[in-house]
């Protein structure tokens, strides 16, 4: 009886002590971003102070307006946005449609094998390994510091990563209705317009939210490629780290303000965030 | 089964207008013996439309990918010092490659980047896993942590190094700080030769291992109960239903994980280039950051290319051995 008392606490005890690293560890995720957000709302003098003000009495907005009155602010941001969006259209447009082809039973499977194996090979070198072709070319076309250029660079890393996530969408879905639209006589185009488009619209979702993202916080080619016209909030984020360092306030700021929208978006993929991490390899 | 689900509704009796996902759910529910001979004659078509379906992607991906890497190839061969007005490529044949073969500056970004790459991974695959099992098996607050652990993952890099630059400071940062509470004294992190490697790796940590998380915690829910049970009623320790059971079963998807998260480490850019730009000296210069000054700071354009080749093939090598383990993995289980 004694035995099986100790037995218990024993248990209890390591249960105990395992609820605390967890929770040691999940501040220590968390504490970075509360630094964030509560240094984005200190006054600037709060925030160059030794030693530092973890939990600040008081709070200012000053460091939004600041952000607000810098030049061009409000371009940058629509930058950001607009080529997220574009760049975001393109690559599920194409690839849904490439997508779709590979995922119907036309092609011989050896040479879906072998397209399937190039597009993953594709996304998985380094930006760093195209940056520099990309770089001459872009100054050779006279495209530097444009949106197409951003546009046509965030996409051509997105489209492989949409392909393969797509393809796991559309195999999903009922193979029936689309045969049964076969016998109706509907083409190809049809079917994917009327049919697999509207049922796979989650997938379609999720994976526009996954493409968004990656271009809204893109930095290196924006950084090679834009200087004024096309540059957008990453390398605006990166300017303070020369300029003005010590405008930790502002920058931050900028910084939350950046990073909300996505977090928000990121929410909405929760339900398929695994299936978006691993390339639709692992399915929740 | 047609006539037994559909007794009401006769084969001629279906709409014959509406719209075509309509009429397709219909002909999916009532059958389709009716419109069997339309298949044979529409094959061919139906493989012309999906090559066409295919080919914007293709040839986006041939114009995008394919060709600027050949270029990158083209110029790894040549001399060529763009910051120079009206310079011209030269030919030098493989002189580049040679030279960075014997170049220590190579060498050592190449040694910080596997030294990186190993010990980012492997500790988030150790913590990331006994985080997961945690998360799986005991704990009921699962989506309160979810949320928090998305934070880092959906922060963008460049802002993740900025943030932690200021938490590393050594007179203002945080982290100072709370060490001074046990009794540490100050300590310069990214400023230190001997701390800033570890501390770029400790934000590639922190950023990073949610999805190590998050993928091993589908894996390991996604596993039959049947066998624990099993081998819970045998007696078997927690260690061993880990070992004998949650291992291997789990081994495909430790594979996936492994592979996303050694070509993403290799891909590290944007943390580095805000947190320490290489420094200091070049104790952080991986080689995304030594192939940027080459080639977008010094306009070493032949030289640069010839890095991102090696870089290239390195990674090649290293994918291809994942894939092929998945693969026959695939094939195994199929067959």
């Amino acid at each position: 009886m004694a035995a099986v008392r100790t037995l218990v606490s024993q248990q209890r005890l390591g249960r105990l002590l395992l609820y605390l690293v967890t929770a040691a560890v999940l501040v220590a995720v968390a504490f970075p971003a509360y630094w964030l957000v509560t240094t984005a709302f200190k006054y600037e003098v709060d925030t160059i102070v030794s030693p530092p003000i973890i939990l600040p009495l008081r709070g200012t907005l000053r460091n939004f307006t600041d952000v607000l009155r810098v030049e061009h602010i409000g371009q940058f941001f629509l930058n950001s946005a607009l080529i997220a969006l574009v760049s975001t259209g393109l690559g599920v447009l194409l690839g849904s449609m490439a997508a779709y082809s590979l995922s119907k039973v036309y092609m011989a499977y050896r040479i879906r094998q072998v397209i399937m194996i190039w597009i993953l090979i594709v996304r998985i070198f380094p930006p760093i390994t195209t940056a520099i072709p990309y770089f001459v070319i872009i100054r050779g076309l006279n495209l530097s510091d444009t949106h197409v250029a951003l546009i046509l660079t965030h996409t051509a890393f997105t489209l492989p990563f949409v392909i393969w996530l797509m393809l796991g969408f559309f195999q999903d879905l009922p193979d029936a209705i689309d045969k049964a639209a076969v016998m109706d006589g509907c083409s190809l185009w049809q079917r994917f317009c009327q049919i697999t488009l509207p049922l796979a619209l989650p997938g379609i979702a999720v994976t526009a939210i996954f493409t968004f993202i990656y271009s809204w916080n893109e930095f290196l080619y924006a950084s090679m490629l834009t200087s004024r016209t096309a540059k957008t909030l990453p390398v605006v984020i990166a300017g303070y780290m020369s300029d003005k360092f010590l405008r930790w306030g502002e920058m931050s700021a900028l910084a939350a303000m950046m990073v909300i929208p996505v977090m928000i978006f990121a929410g909405l993929t929760q339900r398929y965030l695994v299936r978006g991490l691993t390339f639709g390899a692992v399915k929740e | 089964m047609t006539n037994g689900l559909a007794p009401s509704h006769p084969e001629g009796a279906e709409p014959s207008s509406g719209s075509p996902r309509i009429r397709a759910a219909w002909r999916a529910l009532v059958g389709h013996t009716a419109a069997a001979g339309v298949v044979v004659q529409d094959h061919r078509r139906e493989r012309l439309m999906s090559w066409l379906f295919i080919a914007p992607a293709l040839l986006f991906l041939l114009l995008t990918s394919v060709y600027p890497l050949l270029y990158s190839l083209r110029l790894s061969f040549f001399s060529w010092n763009m910051s120079v007005p009206n310079s011209q490529p030269v030919f030098v044949g493989l002189r580049n490659y040679t030279r960075l073969f014997s170049d220590p500056v190579f060498q050592s970004s190449l040694k910080t980047t596997l030294i990186f790459v190993t010990s980012a991974v492997t500790l988030e695959f150790l913590l990331g896993m006994a985080l997961a099992l945690l998360v799986t098996t005991r704990i009921r607050v699962v989506g309160l942590i979810r949320t928090l652990l998305l934070v880092p993952l959906m922060m963008t890099p460049v802002v993740a190094g900025v943030l932690w630059r200021t938490l590393y400071h050594s007179t203002y940062g945080a982290i100072n700080y709370f060490i001074g509470l046990v009794g540490i004294p100050s300590q310069t992190w990214t400023g230190n030769p001997e701390q800033a490697l570890a501390a770029v790796i400790t934000v590639e940590i922190w950023q990073q291992m949610p999805v190590v998380i998050f993928i091993l915690a589908a894996g390991i829910q996604s596993l039959p109960l049947d066998f624990y049970k099993a081998a819970r009623v045998d007696g078997a320790s927690a260690w061993q239903i880990f070992r004998e059971i949650t291992l291997p079963l789990l081994k495909p998807v430790i594979l996936v994980v492994l592979l996303l998260r050694i070509m993403d480490a290799f891909r590290i850019f944007d943390v580095i280039y805000t947190l320490t730009f290489g420094g200091p000296g070049r104790v952080t210069e991986v080689l995304s950051i030594l192939i940027y000054k080459n080639g977008l700071q010094f306009f070493q354009i032949g030289k640069a290319s010839a890095m991102s080749w090696l870089f290239l093939l390195f990674i090649f090598v290293i994918a291809i051995f994942f894939i092929r383990e998945l693969q026959g993995r695939e094939q195994g289980g199929t067959a």
